[in-house]
């Protein structure tokens, strides 16, 4: 992007890059002091220990997979729609998606609790599938659209000339170039389901099902909140996003390429 | 043509569809109550609260299982933050908790939920006998009697009025209790010039201690004045009101309460800061005296992050100074701090009531709730058991626990019943605008009228 | 899959491939677009509806009793100043937070695409702020900028005593402080994404504009920028409707105070339909906020395509 042949330019690219990092970084270092005060690393040994706690994390886990399934399914078909088809009142159905967002989950609480426990689903980490599903959706349809946008539609032109039905346009054309926004969404969706307390609060009445961020909740007493190992709690809870993230980067990497297959 | 038409036609029915039948399905929650509520000394209760905390609710429950070996108890503690949120929808839908506890005023009291509960006037009398009103507190039976019904069987007291000090930073100064204005003005100014904070106290939030030390103000500038405004009988405008809140301004600008209170919040950090000992004097209720206890100040000073051999400071109640100098006694205000509800829809109701009325009811069950030292009992002659109960400093800290007890005993006023979420986010509000603006007392008095008009 | 290597117009082929094209030319996206919407109109329109009938009430959310007002709390909501503090704040918000982020957004995705030590280092740093829950990093917040907190700490260990105030207690800057969070929290979103788009525009332009000459603040506006509207548009979109429903920080920072100067759409439902029982005015105060989040993503969007068929 930048030029970088010159080793000064260079230098100073990357001392800015530094200096814009920092406010990022010191709220991350005081959390982990946080985490560490008083009892120091006994704070992770003691969330570590917390009865049942595999099993939120496996719940957490299975939550954040299916939202990603859904989420992904219906996002891509329909980014691909909105963006490269035709379709009658087509910013209508946009917006109407788009009003799904906007309401707050405090207000959406009661009813969703009255149409959860209608279908069945109380109690059942399905209570908390679905509604995150439903929130994310437009989310990552306003996003994918406009990345759907920017693929060339000379692509799709070619491909059908080819004899390609839209199924075969969409599989081996739109997906593989548009892997980078994919990864993005899926991580976004991922974050939102892994974070989702609200509604696990709501919905999930029995310690078997119930997810990793109710975890912290054993450690804020009704006088006492124990920061320490509400910390500890949060670090370990956001680890395997960070990992996932990383692992996800080439993803972002095979994005650039594919754009050079024309 | 044809076709778009159609097309946008299947969208639209398609979601008016989907909507309707969602809609009708999820409308109605009119299934009746089960008719016999099962057995009463069996089943499984699913209780519902926002206290005690996990390890204690274990105890109670384990003393509750010694009398009823049958019935499974599962307890679901609900930060206090979300309980009302989560409990609206929870007990209109059929899969609600079997028991939940409520407040006596606010989001989410008694009378809040009034109507999802079972009417426990029967089987109290069945167990108190026809005269159970006069073995309880009298506080509770109003707070939770709703149109002559008994929505909640209480089992917990709650006092406000006093402060609590670290007497190790008194002594360590060579400085006694404050009793007056002039006392305490004297006391912070040493204080501080040890660097050291003097009255802190938090205003951020929801939460509203500030309530308490209005409340405190008025009562030693004009007695039953505070009670009168509550009750409609006399106006938040009243000098002896405007009064109040100028005491508030001066508090804070004469050095006694600590600067920046309008941005930290009571719990945690005032409570972390008195407990780790970098201030002397705060103003709880009774509450406050489980930490009091070794094993309650321990977990304290665990979770506020402090060293393990933190000294453990010995904390005792005083009563608040008399502010306004013309010799008013110090008071102590009530309230009913929880009560237990039994859902009418309860497939378990039987047994849901035996759990309830248990805790407030038998002297088993209250002994366990008042020996953890965070609440007091509602049933009459439960105090205590201090053989038991660990103290930081016994010889200094008893007699001034139990000085607490029998003063909380003689309180006639209440704390917060009485008053609603409006007038006391009214009060949060007119305390900030003393402290940190200089809005004229007479106005801010004003806004609280027209919070308590409002209704 | 091969792409085909006809059109070149004038030829019996290209002239033949063209019509049929235009024959298949866009078939309807309708079933495309079905799934999401049965999942997120299914199940959330309920709630919207639901919403809209409870505004017309006063209720407490519990009793049987609900009375039916009509448009009361509507009028109520027009009359309640704290209303149009919080609508006020949530513009101030949105334009700082918008800004801020598509700034530092932008440059890190060009930063971080260029031959740079310890990327992925980087990378992640910036966006492990996204990852962590809002209610977990609240109270490390509080304490830094509490009266005995970090930053007053380090600042009067360097000597500038005078500027250590307790910063929460102030309303501007509480309201300042909210924006900052928020800005930390979501900066990697926006990054990840403009990372994304940049990827997508081709390298071959970017050559070309470096061989001719261009420098890199040429190549950011003329290039960059312009390629990227689509998602500034969607960023634009979701930071608005962000900012309306903004509730986690400035409740659990400020609390919506001091005496409401952080007080926002989102923080005043809370209070309103919780603490106060309101649930019918808190339910109008959303119905507003919904009507309030198309508006604003239909100006922006318009707005936005509105320049780009001007390019």
């Amino acid at each position: 992007m930048f030029e970088t042949r010159r080793i000064s330019y260079r230098t100073l690219l990357q001392i800015l890059l530094t200096i814009l990092v920092i406010p990022f970084v010191f709220p991350l270092v005081a959390m982990i002091q946080g985490s560490l005060a008083g009892a120091g690393w006994d704070n992770y040994l003691t969330v570590l220990s917390v009865p049942l706690l595999p099993g939120f994390f496996i719940n957490s886990a299975l939550v954040a997979a299916a939202v990603i399934v859904i989420v992904l399914a219906c996002t891509m078909a329909a980014a691909f729609g909105f963006s490269k088809l035709h379709i009658a009142g087509k910013e209508i159905y946009f917006w109407l998606l788009l009003a799904a967002l906007t309401l707050p989950g405090v207000v959406l609480l009661t009813p969703l609790f009255a149409t959860v426990t209608r279908i069945g689903a109380y109690n059942t980490l399905w209570a908390v599938i679905l509604p995150v599903a439903a929130l994310q959706v437009p989310f990552a349809v306003l996003l994918s659209r406009a990345f759907v946008d920017g693929i060339p539609d000379e692509m799709i032109e070619a491909a059908r000339v080819d004899g390609a039905g839209m199924l075969r346009v969409f599989w081996s054309v739109i997906l593989p170039l548009t892997r980078p926004i994919i990864a993005a969404v899926l991580v976004l969706v991922f974050i939102s389901a892994w974070n989702e307390y609200l509604l696990a609060l709501l919905f999930l009445q029995t310690p078997e099902q119930q997810t990793i961020t109710l975890v912290p909740q054993f450690f804020v007493g009704q006088y006492n909140n124990d920061q320490t190992k509400v910390l500890a709690a949060a670090v370990l809870t956001g680890l395997p996003v960070v990992i996932l993230y990383i692992c996800l980067q080439r993803f972002f990497e095979r994005g650039l390429a594919a754009g050079a297959l024309k | 043509m044809f076709r778009i038409r159609s097309r946008i036609a299947q969208g639209v029915v398609l979601g008016v569809a989907s909507v309707l039948a969602l809609a009708g399905c999820a409308g109605g929650n009119n299934s009746s109550s089960s008719s016999d509520g099962g057995s009463a000394t069996s089943g499984t209760v699913n209780w519902w609260s926002w206290t005690p905390d996990n390890d204690l609710a274990a105890r109670e429950i384990a003393e509750f299982n010694k009398q009823y070996p049958d019935i499974e108890v599962i307890y679901k503690k609900v930060p206090i933050d979300n309980y009302a949120a989560v409990l609206k929808p929870a007990l209109a839908s059929d899969a609600g908790p079997d028991v939940y506890t409520v407040n006596a005023s606010g989001s989410f009291s008694g009378e809040a939920f009034a109507s999802y509960a079972y009417d426990l006037t029967p089987d109290m009398e069945k167990l108190l006998g026809a005269d159970w009103k006069s073995k309880v507190y009298d506080g509770g039976v109003k707070a939770f009697t709703v149109k002559d019904r008994l929505v909640a069987a209480e089992w917990a007291k709650v006092g406000a009025g006093i402060m609590w000090i670290n007497k190790d930073m008194f002594d360590k100064y060579g400085v006694k209790p404050p009793t007056t204005m002039a006392e305490w003005e004297s006391v912070c100014k040493t204080f501080r010039s040890k660097d050291l904070g003097c009255f802190r106290e938090g205003m951020s939030g929801t939460a509203g201690f500030v309530v308490d030390t209005l409340h405190s103000i008025a009562d030693s500038t004009q007695p039953d004045l505070w009670s009168s405004a509550l009750a409609g009988t006399a106006k938040w405008t009243d000098p002896g009101m405007v009064q109040t809140l100028e005491t508030l301004r001066t508090l804070s600008k004469n050095g006694i309460l600590d600067e920046g209170s309008v941005g930290i919040q009571q719990y945690p950090d005032v409570n972390n800061a008195f407990l780790s000992g970098k201030v002397p004097m705060v103003q709880m209720g009774t509450w406050y005296q489980q930490y009091a206890t070794v094993n309650s100040l321990t977990a304290a000073l665990a979770g506020a992050g402090v060293p393990a051999d933190t000294p453990k400071i010995t904390i005792i109640p005083i009563p608040f100074p008399d502010v306004a100098g013309k010799g008013n006694p110090s008071t102590m205000y009530a309230d009913p701090d929880a009560g237990h509800s039994v859902n009418a829809k309860s497939k378990n109701r039987n047994a849901a009531i035996t759990f309830a009325l248990w805790m407030g009811g038998t002297k088993e069950g209250q002994q366990v709730v008042v020996n953890n030292m965070d609440s007091f009992a509602t049933l009459n002659g439960i105090t205590p058991q201090f053989d038991k109960i660990k103290l930081v400093n016994p010889t200094v800290q008893q007699p001034k626990l139990e000085e607490v007890t029998k003063r909380l005993g003689e309180a006639k006023d209440f704390r917060s019943l009485g008053m609603s979420a409006q007038v006391s986010q009214a009060l949060i509000d007119a305390s900030q605008a003393m402290v940190n603006s200089d809005k004229p007392a007479a106005e801010a008095a004003a806004d609280i009228q027209a919070a308590a008009d409002a209704k | 899959m091969t792409t085909t290597t006809t059109h070149r117009p004038g030829t019996a082929t290209a002239r033949r491939s063209l019509s049929r094209s235009s024959r298949l030319h866009r078939p309807s996206g309708l079933p495309w677009i079905l799934p999401a919407m049965i999942v997120s109109v299914g199940l959330l329109y309920y709630c919207i509806f639901y919403t809209g009938y409870i505004s017309t009430l006063e209720w407490d959310g519990a009793a049987p009793l609900q009375e039916n007002v009509g448009l009361a709390n509507y009028a109520k909501m027009v009359q309640d100043s704290v209303f149009w503090r919080s609508l006020a704040h949530t513009v101030v918000f949105f334009v700082a937070t918008f800004v801020v982020q598509v700034a530092l957004g932008l440059v890190f995705a060009c930063l971080l695409h260029s031959r740079l030590y310890l990327k992925t280092l980087y990378k992640v740093l910036i966006f492990i702020p996204v990852v962590l829950a809002t209610a977990t990093v609240a109270p490390v917040f509080r304490q830094i900028y509490a009266p005995d907190g970090t930053l007053n700490t380090i600042l009067r260990a360097v000597g500038l005593d005078a500027l250590a105030q307790p910063w929460l207690a102030s309303g501007t800057m509480a309201l300042i402080i909210v924006i900052s969070v928020q800005i930390w929290q979501s900066t990697g979103v926006v990054f990840v994404l403009y990372y994304a788009a940049i990827g997508q525009i081709e390298h071959s332009i970017i050559e070309a504009a470096r061989i001719d000459g261009a420098g890199d603040f040429r190549i950011i506006a003329s290039i960059i920028w312009p390629g990227v509207r689509g998602t500034t548009l969607a960023i634009g979109i979701l930071s608005a409707i962000g900012s309306l429903k903004t509730f986690d920080i400035p409740f659990l920072i400020t609390g919506g105070g001091p005496s409401y100067a952080t007080e926002f759409l989102g923080t005043l439902i809370y209070r309103v339909s919780i603490t106060f029982s309101e649930v019918g005015y808190g339910a109008a105060i959303s119905i507003v906020l919904l009507a309030l989040a198309i508006g604003a993503a239909i100006i922006i969007n318009t707005g936005g395509r509105r320049g780009e068929s001007n390019v």
